[in-house]
């Protein structure tokens, strides 16, 4: 079977730093891939070259069948990649329900758009979104106003709005209470299988709860691959995460 | 869920509320003939078009965060097609019927050059005076934002194109009339109505296509399209990754900016009986961004009435004989004040009293307490 998402080969260079090696990876579809690592493994790296943010300078990116690394950002959403960024980035200005109405994007051309009026059909649904990560009541709040922790659960509910087959999370759980993280552990339990995700993660709890395969870098390659119990008692692992008190205390 | 649905109801209403602000002061617009000679019709009729102007860069500026600091080279432009066909209308003293206007008998021009042929028919020339500025304004929101140019680079790139075109104007004084730009001309007649630049008619003239052109702004920024736009204007970036062509979406914004402003330019042409290069000048140029700062540039209706007063007053001082020497000291003044104050403009603070009005809580307190786990409970209570 051919996975979901594959990357082959793939470098990036940042004034010949070499951020990302050579690095291999294969998720199949519906499953749920940890990317781990030291600070400065290319974790990052891989989910920008993925959705186009950075170009990788060798190797192939492909979801699907479709290669990804020639397109533009929005040809590779269009193609199915969300995006979750490590800073929380949602649009301040708006409200949230204005929010999750840019990104529920079933038509992005700009003359179709403008002559669709923002109809209350469609927002039933993202009404619904909101409840489920508990910003129901904020709907009409400036997204600017949320605190971290609800600006974190707004943008996982504009990667639901969106719908992608492939999303891809940078540390959704950072600045989240312990409780708004089993919530989050949930919440992707529940994505497994209708859509491929990819979490970059520092918390092993966290990767506990919802974890299969996890894939862990070091110094822009694949170092190792399996599962939890597996990947902690991996020698080489071990070594790369030296220093900074082991993988527990990642 | 039911205090949500009284938010809901309390959007609603803003909603309503701003239609029906627009269309009162759309209506007191084309109530004003009933108290106002002849002489103050043109001179409201000349704001009402500079109201125009302002409120062409709201659009792009106020909610794309497209700063066009070049937004009157659309307006020359159109200025300068109406010119062109009703210089074409008078009858030259030189040369009778059908000879060529007369700056290019002074000039030497054998012939009427090829660009002027069109400008014989006044169809023509009406649809160039938007065509033109929107299609320069296309092909310049190709370039800039394919190339992803933002920010103060836009501001200085559209500057830098509107001294280009100045220039060229003002360079080929055979072609253009240069410095002088284009004078006497004839009275537009569409449909056998003539546009005499101090009769009510034209002064209704300019009302409608304020009106229409309000309206239809409106509408777009109130379309989805609109949204996304906001949403560029706040992070551009992110916009992208929801799968919208930011530069296709940038571009349709500043042609229908420039569109708008092409329409303003025509009417200013009527309004004023001339054209000039000063029309496309950095002067007036610049003059449309303090407008809009001071009437709100993310609020249509306010950028075109900050558009208003300020020209009004800058009018009105400039004439009266107390401030014949100081009037550019209490313009500047009234800037400084509402930049400091009012951040948002005019607009700004009516908002904040419609806040009050329709929230009756100030919109921060709006939101009860963060209740990720207690929402459950409270229904059920």
């Amino acid at each position: 079977m051919t996975p979901h998402l594959e990357l082959r080969d793939v470098s990036v260079s940042f004034n010949g730093f070499l951020a990302v090696a050579g690095l291999n990876l294969a998720v199949r579809r519906g499953e749920l891939r940890c990317l781990i690592g030291p600070n400065g493994a290319g974790k990052t790296t891989a989910l920008d070259l993925v959705c186009g943010k950075v170009r990788p300078v060798a190797g192939s990116i492909l979801l699907g069948t479709k290669r990804l690394d020639r397109l533009e950002e929005h040809e590779i959403a269009r193609a199915g990649v969300g995006r979750k960024f490590q800073v929380p980035s949602v649009f301040k200005d708006l409200s949230v329900r204005e929010n999750l109405e840019v990104a529920y994007c079933k038509t992005t051309g700009v003359l179709r758009n403008a002559l669709r009026f923002r109809r209350r059909a469609e927002s039933d649904g993202l009404e619904k979104l909101a409840s489920l990560v508990g910003l129901e009541d904020q709907l009409h709040r400036q997204a600017g106003y949320l605190s971290h922790g609800q600006t974190q659960w707004l943008e996982i509910a504009l990667l639901l709005a969106q719908n992608s087959e492939l999303i891809l999370m940078d540390e959704p759980t950072a600045g989240m209470t312990v409780q708004e993280t089993l919530k989050t552990a949930e919440l992707f339990n529940r994505l497994k299988g209708r859509h491929t995700l990819v979490v970059v993660e520092h918390d092993m709890g966290f990767i506990k709860e919802i974890g299969d395969v996890i894939s862990v870098m070091h110094q822009g390659r694949l170092l190792a691959e399996g599962t939890v119990r597996e990947i902690e008692q991996h020698a080489e692992v071990r070594r790369a995460y030296l220093g900074t008190g082991g993988i527990g205390h990642a | 869920m039911i205090g949500n649905s009284k938010a809901n109801r309390a959007v609603n209403r803003r909603a309503v509320a701003q239609v029906a602000v627009y269309a009162v002061v759309c209506a007191g617009i084309f109530l004003l003939p009933l108290w106002l000679n002849d002489f103050m019709l043109n001179k409201v009729a000349r704001y009402l078009v500079l109201g125009m102007l302002a409120m062409a860069l709201s659009l792009s500026w106020g909610y794309a965060g497209i700063l066009n600091l070049g937004q009157a080279m659309s307006f020359g432009l159109g200025s300068y097609c109406m010119a062109m066909t009703l210089k074409l209308r008078t009858v030259p003293v030189h040369t009778g019927p059908e000879g060529l206007p007369d700056f290019m008998v002074w000039n030497n021009v054998p012939a009427l050059p090829w660009f002027w042929w069109p400008f014989h028919s006044t169809a023509v020339a009406l649809a160039a005076g938007v065509l033109v500025p929107a299609g320069l304004a296309m092909l310049l929101g190709w370039f800039m934002f394919r190339g992803r140019v933002t920010g103060v680079y836009t501001a200085i790139i559209t500057l830098a194109a509107m001294v280009v075109v100045n220039l060229l104007i003002i360079d080929q004084q055979r072609y253009t009339g240069g410095f002088n730009g284009i004078t006497d001309l004839a009275q537009l007649t569409i449909l056998g109505v003539e546009f005499d630049a101090y009769a009510s008619t034209t002064y209704y003239l300019v009302a409608s296509c304020l009106t229409a052109a309000l309206f239809i702004a409106l509408a777009f920024t109130r379309s989805k399209a609109g949204l996304i736009l906001q949403a560029i204007r706040d992070h551009e970036e992110r916009v992208r990754y929801f799968g919208y062509d930011v530069a296709h979406y940038k571009i349709a914004a500043m042609t229908v900016s420039a569109a708008i402003a092409g329409v303003a330019g025509m009417l200013y042409t009527v309004v004023m009986e001339f054209a000039s290069p000063t029309f496309l000048g950095v002067q007036l140029s610049l003059s449309v961004v303090i407008w809009c700062a001071v009437g709100g540039r993310s609020s249509l209706l306010g950028a075109m009435l900050g558009a208003m007063l300020v020209a009004g007053m800058q009018g009105m001082l400039s004439e009266s004989e107390t401030f014949l020497e100081t009037w550019t000291l209490v313009m500047g003044a009234m800037f400084v004040l509402v930049v400091l104050f009012l951040p948002k403009g005019l607009a700004g603070l009516v908002h904040m009293l419609a806040d009050r009005l329709f929230d009756r809580r100030p919109r921060v307190a709006l939101a009860p307490p963060p209740a990720v786990a207690g929402t459950g409970e409270r229904e059920a209570a």
